[in-house]
């Protein structure tokens, strides 16, 4: 049951058509990296126009989306205005540099009337000014800040793949992957006999290239890759059950204290973990030792076996690589996990690389630019709902939407709802987050979280 | 000669442009012999011949003149080179200016020049040190001007002349950064000339203060001893952390009241001005306790008063208010680089001796009128010895120095380091001049005493030990002591690398 198409009109010119997912008209300036992530995850429900001023990424753009591309300069006035940045309802700049971004935002506001502007940047002190009300855009999302957030939550939880908070931190969506390590409590026994952390639930057991919305008579086995949604608690006995050997983690090695490795430190000190920073570079290493007092900073490759030994980098609990280059990001973790460091975290620039590092064994990468385009997404979608988290790649979906009056589902026991490519895993009434059992009935104005199938999300969101 | 060669001239290799700083120096000198107009003022006020300080004022403005007229050409470039000569020269003239009057009304005990010339160097660098035996014989102007000249050596000469005269409104920071004591870190981030005034603003106010609550304890009847002539001659000699006392007792002769009140602005004038200048003047106190440097400060008075009283105490040279008194203000005295005496530290044991002779390597703190190493030195000092210990282990560890949270720069650290050791050297071979030349003129300076003697000169506190003491007198020295002593007080005051400069080949030449 797809979305009926209401194309060529914004959405306060069309409510008769009842179209309820509003297509948005998304002028986007950046054809690269986050660019085209942010293309390929809206690309089939909202109408998009794509500037670049390299043609040969619009090129590359248009032989896989159906958008239309403009070949210009985000700062050029007159090429948004020739490219019809007039008609969008939100304009993002994502290109990699900081200052086009700015200028391409202010003029889309001075462009566009009403339009939602959304910019790329990887300064934080940006992001402080934006919070501050000095910045004349809407939102600002900061590549290096998104990738710390997802490390420190991923530390959080160290057995997660990938984890995502809702609702304020209340609710959190972890993907686990399932070794032999696991405890038997949960791997090898029907749900509705394992012991399952309260307060929690499994919303998806991926199994090869099939997907199964698990009910009690499902089994997990080892091998399978999971998705949890629960209490940061919950999530956290997931992790334990899963990886029992992790503890919580307090001793992290960061490699890099350029933007990426700064921001990392700034938002695991702030957490309370000690965080020891290596650095090659001179001028850098000074920085961040000016910045961040009571904090270690070497300036050393990190790659010399003596260093490595003499101060003992292998004794720490997690190494986190935030250096520019994926190829040393990639040996520099290989070889701490030969010198003892338990568990791994990558930065992988290109996304190539990702499979690479799954190769390796390092046990989580993150992509800068995913990770913002990610957050970049979530602007666009529906006004009701709040977030959204992308799973596997774009395979997956979560999202966080509020009951509308009209759903055929509210009144609707938690236990006689149908199974339909669908999961709620948790609820948020007045600010409360609930994590559903079978006698919890849904109600108007609830907020959702639901865990689903890309391609489902136009039927989830028109279903609620 | 071929045109080229006439075009291309002699080579010019000199890297000081001398005029122009002969120039400034001029002009320096011009305003400074205004000053003997406060010492003729007091002559007439008490019926004493004005000649030897009209004398003192017509020489050196009209030697400041003659100066400033003969290098009138000279382009008015005062850079990084010519501001070190500047400095420099000025305090060496400044002491000459105020020898003038002690060379004609000084009567027998100062009419040698180098004893003038000591008299005069020890008044402008707030050291205190005195060739002065028979008190009484002064006449109350010469008294006066010898508190006066401390006064005035103790917030600049230089910095006062930049808060006045216009023409230093250019190229005056580097004059004012040579002249202030302690390191570069932070002054107060306002112009030069706006910070100059602050200072002074703050500096006179301060002694107006003192002056008046210790002529008030004349006026209640407390202190007799302290007239209103007494008051402001030792409020004069105290915001400079000078030390130079009208009475051959020093602050002995005047009541527990008026010693107190003396120490709590010993205390003040030991403090850096910029950081008062905010606390008092803007009203934010807290600076003060934010301030690593004050608190350091402030801990080390407080713990070296309580080591000296318990040690006063214990051996029975004093008990209870005057144990405590005696205690306090020794070491105030001697850690701000005052140099009052409020009994004859010379006498104590050695052990007492040996804990006023540390406390001579202290300091006041940077922006202080206090000399020698300064507080904030030790505290950074500290800091890098840490670094050096730590990077011992970790080489590769990187640890920017810090000081109230914020990254000193290294070039500052290596300045904090190298002047510590000038310092030390400094203080080395001028002990061992001095001993070496009292073993021969048969002085009567023992190892210790010549130790401290330098120690003394250097660090501007005043007193040394033996003969040189607080009741004592440095006349019985060598000529050749003497003069090392002058070059050690001109060399503290200026904290050493404004001379040193002066001394190296790369200074003068190409």
């Amino acid at each position: 049951m797809r979305l009926a198409p209401c194309h060529g009109s914004r959405v306060s010119t069309c409510p008769a058509a009842g179209v309820r997912f509003a297509v948005v008209r998304i002028f986007v300036i950046g054809a690269g990296q986050v660019g085209s992530t942010i293309v390929e995850a809206l690309h089939e429900d909202h109408e998009l126009t794509v500037l670049d001023t390299e043609a040969s990424r619009l090129q590359a753009l248009t032989g896989r989306f159906d958008v239309s591309v403009y070949e210009g300069d985000g700062t050029s006035r007159k090429d948004l205005a020739a490219a019809g940045i007039r008609a969008a309802d939100l304009a993002i700049a994502c290109t990699s540099r900081d200052e086009v971004n700015l200028v391409a935002g202010m003029f889309a506001r001075r462009e566009a009337e009403g339009v939602t502007t959304v910019i790329r940047t990887s300064s934080v002190e940006y992001v402080e000014l934006w919070r501050q009300g000095q910045l004349d855009v809407d939102f600002v999302v900061s590549s290096e800040l998104e990738t710390a957030y997802a490390i420190s939550r991923i530390l959080g939880v160290p057995a997660a793949r990938q984890t995502d908070v809702f609702a304020g931190g209340q609710v959190q969506v972890g993907e686990f992957d399932v070794d032999e390590d696991a405890s038997r409590d949960v791997v090898g026994v029907s749900l509705r006999e394992a012991g399952i952390p309260s307060d929690s639930k499994v919303a998806a057991i991926i199994r090869r290239d099939e997907t199964i919305l698990p009910g009690g008579d499902d089994v997990i086995l080892e091998g399978d890759r999971i998705v949890i949604i629960g209490s940061p608690g919950a999530a956290k006995a997931w992790s334990s059950l899963l990886w029992p050997q992790g503890g919580a983690v307090r001793d992290v090695v960061v490699y890099g204290a350029g933007r990426a490795g700064s921001a990392i430190a700034r938002v695991l000190l702030d957490q309370g973990i000690t965080v020891r920073m290596i650095e090659a570079s001179r001028e850098q290493a000074r920085r961040a030792a000016e910045a961040f007092p009571g904090t270690r900073v070497f300036h050393a490759t990190g790659f010399d076996p003596d260093f490595i030994e003499r101060e003992r980098i292998g004794q720490a609990q997690a190494g986190i690589f935030a250096m520019r280059d994926d190829a040393k990001n990639l040996y520099a973790s290989s070889l701490m996990r030969v010198h003892g460091i338990p568990f791994t975290i990558a930065i992988a620039h290109e996304p190539v690389s990702i499979p690479a590092f799954d190769q390796a064994g390092i046990d989580v990468s993150v992509n800068p630019r995913a990770v913002t385009a990610e957050e970049i997404v979530r602007f666009a979608h529906d006004p009701r709902m709040q977030q959204v988290a992308m799973l596997e790649g774009n395979r997956y979906e979560v999202l966080d939407i509020t009951t509308r009056e009209s759903s055929r589902y509210i009144g609707t026991a938690f236990r006689d709802m149908p199974v339909h490519g669908a999961l709620i895993g948790a609820i948020v009434r007045n600010g409360q987050a609930i994590f559903p059992h079978g006698d919890d009935v849904l109600q108007t104005g609830d907020r959702v979280i639901v865990f689903t199938e890309a391609a489902n999300v136009p039927w989830v969101v028109e279903a609620l | 000669m071929s045109q080229a060669a006439v075009r291309i001239g002699s080579p010019r290799r000199l890297a000081v442009d001398v005029p122009a700083a002969a120039n400034l120096v001029g002009t320096l000198g011009k305003y400074l012999g205004t000053a003997a107009l406060f010492p003729i003022v007091v002559a007439l006020w008490y019926g004493e011949p004005i000649w030897p300080f009209v004398v003192a004022g017509l020489v050196t403005s009209g030697l400041g003149f003659g100066l400033e007229r003969l290098t009138a050409g000279a382009a008015a470039r005062i850079g990084l080179r010519e501001g070190f000569l500047v400095v420099s020269a000025t305090w060496l003239l400044a002491a000459a200016f105020a020898a003038i009057p002690y060379l004609f009304a000084g009567g027998a005990q100062l009419s040698s020049p180098i004893d003038a010339y000591f008299e005069g160097m020890s008044g402008f660098t707030t050291t205190g040190a005195t060739v002065v035996t028979d008190y009484d014989a002064l006449e109350r102007s010469v008294d006066m001007w010898r508190q006066f000249t401390q006064w005035l050596g103790g917030m600049g000469i230089i910095v006062l002349a930049i808060a006045v005269l216009p023409r230093l409104r250019v190229g005056g920071r580097q004059l004012m950064e040579s002249e202030l004591p302690g390191p570069e870190i932070a002054q107060l981030s306002e112009r030069i000339r706006s910070t100059a005034r602050a200072l002074w603003v703050l500096y006179v106010g301060l002694t107006a203060l003192e002056a008046l609550a210790l002529a008030s304890l004349g006026w209640l009847g407390i202190d007799d001893a302290m007239t209103e002539f007494e008051a402001l001659a030792h409020a004069f000699t105290t915001m400079p952390t000078g030390g130079f006392s009208t009475r051959p007792r020093s602050i002995e002769a005047f009541s527990a009241a008026a010693q107190w009140i003396i120490v709590v602005f010993m205390l003040l004038a030991g403090a850096n001005f910029a950081l008062m200048y905010r606390g008092l003047v803007r009203r934010r106190p807290r600076v003060f306790f934010r301030d690593e440097e004050f608190r350091l400060y402030l801990a080390l008075a407080v713990l070296a008063s309580v080591a000296l009283t318990a040690m006063l105490w214990g051996y029975g040279i004093a008990e209870g208010e005057a144990a405590v008194r005696a205690g306090v203000f020794q070491t105030v005295s001697i850690m701000t680089t005052t140099g009052y005496a409020s009994t004859d530290f010379a006498l104590w044991p050695a052990l007492l001796l040996l804990a006023l002779f540390a406390l001579m390597f202290v300091g006041g703190s940077a922006g202080s009128t206090g000399g020698s190493i300064k507080v904030v030195r030790h505290l950074l000092l500290g800091k890098i010895l840490r670094r050096e210990v730590d990077q011992t282990l970790s080489p590769e560890l990187v640890m920017p120095i810090r000081l109230n949270g914020s990254p000193v720069d290294e070039r500052t650290v290596r300045a904090v380091a190298s002047f510590t050791l000038l310092y030390v050297g400094f203080w080395a071979v001028g002990s061992a001049i001095i001993a070496v030349d009292s073993a021969i003129s048969g002085a009567g300076l023992g190892t210790i005493d010549a130790l401290a003697t330098a120690a003394t000169a250097l660090g501007n506190v005043g007193p040394g030990f033996g003969v040189t003491g607080p009741m004592g007198s440095f006349a019985p020295l060598g000529d050749v002591s003497k003069l090392t002593l002058i070059g050690l007080m001109w060399v503290g005051r200026l904290e050493i690398v404004p001379v040193v400069v002066l001394l190296t080949r790369h200074y003068w030449r190409l």
